[in-house]
């Protein structure tokens, strides 16, 4: 570790000795710090905290001279904050990378993050704040032979907090613009580009015992491959992307030898004033990770999204839709529309409508010939007819938000939400909640310089208990932000959870920004999610106390 | 250990900051970066530009609050905007696959009249050094970051338009809040 160290600082001291000889070259970054003092509160899942500070610190370097880039990443958690994994205590150079591009191909050596398509078979992705990093360690090496054509390929193995998982991902994509390759198409009003992945996992051998006491033979390649398209034509769009997964078993499906599927379909049509997006999905054991024993959220090669609106506050969020890997079918319909101003309803400044479906089902699954339970270790697990939904509800939301400015200096948003929520997404037991949502958020332009913005959320439940994690029952919130120019926001909010576990969660934030340095500093009791205040969206963790975060990039 | 770290951290940080303020060199916008635009065409940036006028580049998100507030405070002035100083917008939207394909919808159904590309990978992002969004940066015609803001209050707009102004006239603004 030491001697990585001092190599790498040499190797960025050296690079940037030599770039300056060859002309400049630029040095770029940024970073972020996040402590908390933390008191005890079982409310929000903080433990006693003995180390009373918690933090933690990231910061990316970045050179860039012509084609050539090459960056690292220091991080620490000491010790990590809370909600995440403990295994990330400890600080170091977490990722490194070298790369280097002309017009025709592309390298890159060290830590990288790219996808196939949607990402169905294959997605390194981060995001620092949620904790969440399955950054590659190997190569990656992009080719663009010619104009319309994009050919990726890649070894290597996937982050696992400070170490890297055991199974071997090579990949191989392609991309065609049709409209590129072929001349006649080039002014064509219809745009068709094409695409196809392919993704191969090994992972050595292991010892899993089925009921019986024998040992699974398991397979040490597993591939997948996935075809996809997008067409646009003029205000049409269509995309989809089917994917297919060979036998893997592993802890997420029960180790069974069933092969996966998934398959998203997406419709739109829009022209000023009126956008719609239909979307459909069908996944079916599609849990893909390095390592066949690995759970929780590290480790996965791919990537399935949610089908269904992310939404922003608080109370919305509360129980957000979660891809069930194993199988899931859904659906989503989306509208904006605007209304012009001078009509009846469009007053005097127009109004926005936005509206959303989204319905997530199980899918059909029946017992293999000879059995009578669904996914036994060591067999096929399950027969599954494609067309046919499941008879599970797992998640339902139907949303409209209305937007208006009522005046020069004042500006109204309304938004109800109906969701319906089945614990069974969290892997837990018990009735489906269904809840009314509603939210008032109003901003008004005191001057040029004072913004003044409140929010009044409601949640009613049809579940009025106290439960292990203090969500159950209703809610209310009320927020109220001060913004003196885009420099400095004072913000005072809480949210109280009656009928239910009767806590409130109030919270006192102030924060500084000067370009694009930010000083936040809170006191009080935050749920983790989506914070959007002082005119910036990010995940916080759970805290209780005081928590001080200081981003910047330069 | 951890002290060799925190000092070799530092000393590359100084580094950094040593090589920036020799140079004195303004930034530029990273000229190598594929994104896509709503028809699903990969462009690369360096066909990012406005005539050798200044333009801004603003980083969103169909999840973002403030980022829907800071694109349609604009569009109600973006016509203005553009007769008086010929400024253009670029908004690159950082949605994954979740909310990709909502994006070219929503763009047309809000009415923006903004060049939009979505950078799903967020390659862009990553090289731009954008942490939170909204992020909004000014261009100067040479392809030059001049000023870099993150977060989105109303009112904002104004001091914006009014950086863009400063920069067509040639005035220096890096060091402008």
């Amino acid at each position: 570790m030491k001697k990585l160290l001092i190599m790498l600082v040499a190797s960025v001291f050296t690079v940037q000795l030599q770039a300056q000889s060859l002309g400049g070259g630029q040095v770029t970054g940024n970073f972020q710090i996040d402590a908390q003092l933390s008191r005890q509160d079982s409310a929000i899942g903080a433990e006693d905290v003995p180390q009373k500070l918690l933090s933690n610190v990231f910061a990316n370097l970045l050179y860039t001279n012509g084609g050539f880039s090459a960056g690292v990443r220091f991080e620490s958690y000491l010790d990590p904050l809370l909600g995440f994994n403990a295994q990330y205590k400890g600080a170091g150079i977490a990722n490194k990378f070298m790369s280097y591009q002309n017009d025709m191909f592309e390298i890159t050596a060290g830590n990288f993050y790219d996808q196939y398509g949607s990402g169905l078979i294959f997605r390194s992705y981060e995001d620092r704040n949620l904790g969440l990093d399955n950054a590659m360690m190997g190569v990656n090496v992009k080719v663009r032979p010619m104009d319309g054509i994009i050919i990726k390929s890649m070894v290597g193995k996937q982050r696992y907090y400070w170490d890297y998982g055991k199974g071997l991902v090579r990949g191989i994509d392609g991309e065609f613009s049709i409209n590129s390759l072929i001349k006649r198409f080039e002014e064509s009003k219809t745009r068709v580009t094409l695409g196809a992945g392919f993704i191969s996992k090994y992972e050595e051998d292991q010892t899993i015992l089925a009921g019986d006491n024998y040992k699974l033979n398991l397979p040490l390649n597993v591939g997948a491959g996935s075809f996809r398209m997008d067409l646009a034509h003029g205000n049409w769009g269509l995309q989809a992307e089917y994917a297919i997964k060979s036998q893997d078993p592993n802890v997420l499906n029960n180790y069974i030898y069933k092969g996966g599927n998934a398959l998203f379909v997406s419709a739109s049509y829009s022209q000023k004033g009126l956008g719609i997006n239909l979307q459909a999905k069908r996944i079916d054991n599609m849990g893909f990770k390095s390592e066949r024993s690995a759970t929780g959220e590290m480790l996965y090669i791919n990537y399935i999204p949610a089908m269904s609106k992310q939404h922003t506050y608080a109370l919305m969020a509360l129980y957000p839709a979660i891809t069930q890997v194993n199988g899931e079918m859904g659906v989503q319909a989306d509208v904006t529309y605007s209304i012009k101003k001078g009509t009846l309803l469009g007053g005097k400044y127009g109004t926005g409508i936005k509206m959303n479906f989204s319905q997530i089902m199980s899918i059909d699954k029946q017992p293999l010939e000879g059995y009578t339970t669904i996914g036994e270790t060591g067999t096929d697990g399950y027969t599954s007819n494609f067309f046919k939904v499941g008879d599970e509800l797992y998640y339902q939301d139907f949303n409209i938000e209305i937007s208006k400015k009522l005046s020069k200096a004042a500006k109204l948003a309304v938004t109800y939400a109906y969701i319906a929520f089945n614990p069974i997404m969290e892997n837990e037991h018990g009735d489906i909640h269904y809840n009314n949502v509603f939210v008032a958020d109003y901003t008004h332009k005191l001057n040029s310089k004072n913004v003044l913005r409140g929010e009044l959320q409601w949640l009613k439940s049809n579940i009025a208990y106290f439960d292990e994690d203090k969500r159950s029952g209703d809610w209310l919130m009320a927020l109220v932000e001060w913004n003196f120019t885009s420099a400095f926001f004072l913000s005072v909010s809480d949210q109280y959870n009656y009928n239910g576990s009767e806590e409130h969660y109030y919270n006192v934030s102030v924060g500084y920004t000067h370009n694009t340095t930010r000083l936040q500093v809170g006191y009080g009791k935050q749920r983790k999610g989506l914070l959007c205040i002082g005119g910036v969206c990010r995940e916080v963790p759970a805290s209780n106390g005081l928590t001080i975060s200081l981003t910047s990039s330069f | 250990m951890k002290k060799l770290l925190v000092s070799a951290f530092v000393f590359i940080m100084s580094m950094g900051m040593i090589n920036a303020q020799e140079t004195k060199s303004l930034p530029v916008l990273p000229d190598n970066i594929s994104v896509k635009n709503l028809d699903g065409k990969t462009i690369q940036t360096s066909e990012f530009g406005n005539d050798g006028k200044p333009y801004i580049l603003s980083f969103w998100a169909t999840w973002c609050k403030p980022c829907l507030r800071e694109l349609n405070t604009i569009k109600e002035v973006y016509e203005e905007w553009q007769e008086e100083t010929g400024v253009k917008i670029i908004a690159v939207s950082i949605d994954d696959a979740r909310g990709a394909s909502r994006v070219k919808p929503l763009v047309n159904g809000s009415g923006w009249e903004y060049e939009v590309y979505i950078d799903q990978n967020q390659d862009l992002k990553r090289a731009m050094n954008v942490v939170n969004v909204p992020h909004t940066f000014i261009i100067n015609g040479k392809g030059e970051i001049v000023w870099q803001h993150t977060s989105f209050v109303e009112g904002s707009e104004e001091e914006l338009i009014e950086l863009v102004k400063k920069v067509m006239n040639g005035e220096d603004i890096s060091e402008s809040k």
